[in-house]
């Protein structure tokens, strides 16, 4: 092993508080665990240090395991898997006797969970369960339709435990396929779908509601997909770049089409300062026109901002 | 739905002589709440509301005595009618009281050795604070802490203070029995384990019950207008709004701030009828704003829920929370 790498690794571990040290040698997975059962973690750091280091070069660490260990170490948000399953499961069985929970740990820092619903006096149904796809590195779980609406509550609560997060929000994404989920909301999504047309979303929200009576038609049906349109055509198939606010200072005389006589001899304009935020500010914004909180097209004051890359304005009259 | 709804009353800001003749009471709000309440069919409800010119507050003119008033947030909370309360019991009220929250202090909560031992209750009437003669006195409570040494003993500083009121409330004292007194809206400002513990007492001696008060969009939209309508020489703040735009999965709220000169003008283009203010002139006044931001950014704010309005006189918060800060020195 070079004497960089060595060095490097040896001052990589000695940064390791060691409160933490055997949390991010399991994590980094390079010393296997009979090896680090032979280590005494009691000694003094140095010579733990030094004794790992041994370890290291006879395992012929290179420089790239050596920049993985860094990589974990800088992650101050160390997950533990075992923790939070066995804190899931514990939420769960604290508040119903009657559960069937299974783990599976799948790729990417994903585990999927099972969990069979029983009640109080009812053994748990295996053929209506429930799945979990927690992402740990993320701040997001996928779950499967769930046919017993009185236990969500409690599966939203043991989520939010388990993973150490203070609420849970359900997003209002639904799709049949957990791929097109995981695209969206990891942002690994950046092009168009092969059978990609402007009508698709809509027709997928319509008819994900398997229970849906033929004799319920959609009103408006032409203009919400206009809608759909338009907002697409505006804010593009993509994930929306993540913003906080905008910030708009209006100087602007006060015109209107509906209310003839008001301000009608004033010359001044009216000053206002106008502050829109949220936590994703371009997806809140797109979101209205369907919602029918706003018209389509949405305002280019708004929808620029992304071109732009402005999210302070100051507008005036002309 | 609580039949106790309090009357929203904001003390009046009348303490500064510019400000003559306008009460913020929100009388016949109360009033047509309670008939449509009571009433199964929809009865249109009155489309006006006069500006009392006169009330109980105006002929005591110590404005000093509801300085303490000023610039607090106050939380809001409706209040069921309290069982056999006198008001020539006060100074007992503020012993049991007293030993009341020594004894919850003890109770295991945090104590800090020293001051929370040194609490001082004390009740006292607040005369003036009613609109009709026929309203009940409203009352003050306060937790002061005494300080251990006496040479500090000027200087007491208070934990803690809610008052009671009846303003307007003619309606609400109809149909109040005897041996009960009706002060339906409780205001407190300071630690809520303290509100908390005041109002664990009062339900105890007075049989009585708090829920708390929110204000809906469109109370809010009512005050945003009455306070824009006040003529002042001096304006301390900007008028501002907060909308929360119910949209999925994202929150988004949009704040929208005005020139308070603007805002008057703006409102006094809309409001045509003196002495009164009416329905259609804060829907008007709401509306043109609507407007105004329609054209720049083509949202609907009237597809979104109000939830605060702030003005130079005073501000409101939808979970039941106000502030006025009116500049009585101006």
């Amino acid at each position: 092993m070079d004497e960089t790498v060595a060095e490097f690794i040896k001052r990589t571990i000695l940064k390791i508080p060691m409160t933490e040290m055997m949390t991010i040698l399991k994590a980094w997975d390079f010393l296997p665990e009979n090896q680090l059962q032979t280590v005494n973690f009691r000694q003094r750091k140095e010579s733990l240090v030094q004794d790992l280091v041994l370890l290291c070069e006879s395992k012929r660490a290179s420089l790239r395991d050596a920049a993985l260990l860094d990589i974990i170490c800088e992650d101050v948000d160390l997950f533990d898997m075992e923790r939070f399953k066995s804190s899931f499961e514990k939420i769960l069985r604290r508040a119903l006797k009657n559960v069937t929970v299974s783990f599976r740990d799948a790729e990417e820092n994903a585990v999927w969970i099972r969990i069979a619903w029983g009640t109080q006096y009812r053994k748990p149904n295996q053929y209506k369960p429930v799945y979990v796809v927690y992402y740990s590195q993320t701040p997001y779980a996928f779950t499967s339709f769930c046919h017993l609406k009185s236990n969500t509550p409690l599966l939203s609560q043991a989520l939010t435990v388990a993973s150490n997060h203070h609420k849970i929000v359900k997003m209002d994404l639904r799709s049949r396929y957990l791929d097109s989920l995981k695209a969206i909301v990891f942002k690994q999504y950046n092009q168009k779908f092969e059978t990609h047309n402007s009508t698709m979303p809509l027709q997928e929200t319509l008819e994900l509601d398997m229970h849906m009576d033929s004799r319920i038609i959609h009103e408006n049906k032409i203009e919400k997909e206009r809608v759909q349109r338009v907002t697409q055509e505006t804010f593009g198939d993509y994930p929306q770049p993540r913003l906080e606010f905008a910030q708009y200072k209006l100087e602007t005389k006060f015109r209107s089409d509906f209310h003839g006589g008001i301000l009608a001899e004033r010359k001044e304009p009216l000053r206002c300062l106008i502050k829109f935020s949220s936590p994703h500010l371009l997806e809140a914004l797109k979101s209205l026109a369907p919602a029918g909180i706003a018209d389509a097209p949405l305002s280019p004051l708004l929808t620029c901002i992304p071109n732009k890359g402005m999210n302070y304005f100051k507008i005036r009259d002309k | 739905m609580d039949p106790y709804d309090t009357p929203e009353s904001t003390p009046r800001h009348g303490a500064s002589s510019r400000l003559k003749g306008y009460f913020i009471g929100a009388t016949p709000l109360r009033k047509r709440l309670e008939s449509v309440r009571k009433q199964a069919s929809f009865v249109p409800t009155p489309p006006r509301r006069k500006i009392p010119q006169c009330s109980q507050l105006q002929e005591d003119n110590d404005p000093q005595k509801f300085a303490f008033l000023l610039h607090k947030q106050w939380t809001l909370y409706s209040l069921t009618p309290l069982y056999k309360f006198s008001y020539t019991n006060l100074k007992e009220y503020s012993r049991l009281l007293s030993a009341f929250i020594a004894a919850e202090k003890q109770k295991g909560l945090a104590v800090e050795v020293g001051e929370d031992f040194n609490i001082k209750v004390t009740f006292s009437t607040l005369l003036g604070m009613k609109g009709t003669q026929r309203d009940p006195e409203a009352f003050l409570v306060q937790i002061l802490s005494k300080s251990q040494l006496p040479s500090e003993n000027r200087g007491q500083k208070v934990l803690w203070t809610g008052w009671f009121c009846c303003v307007f409330g003619d309606s609400l004292l109809e149909t109040v029995p005897e041996d009960f007194t009706c002060v339906p809206l409780f205001l407190a400002n300071g630690a809520e384990t303290n509100t908390a513990i005041v109002g664990t007492w009062f339900q105890e001696t007075f049989d009585c019950h708090f829920s708390s008060l929110a204000i809906n969009a469109f109370n809010l939209s009512w005050m945003a207008a009455m306070w824009t309508a006040c003529k002042m020489d001096q304006y301390m703040a900007t008028t501002e709004f907060l909308w929360s735009v119910p949209c999925s999965p994202q929150s988004l709220d949009i704040s929208y701030a005005i020139h308070p000169e603007d805002a008057k003008a703006l409102w006094d283009s809309v409001h045509k009828t003196p002495g009164e203010v009416t329905q259609e002139e804060v829907d008007l006044f709401m509306d043109c704003l609507y407007s105004h931001f329609h054209r720049h950014f083509k949202i609907h704010l009237s597809a979104t829920r109000l939830v605060r309005v702030s003005t130079s006189v005073a501000s409101a918060h939808t979970d039941g929370k106000i502030k006025v800060s009116l500049n009585i020195s101006s």
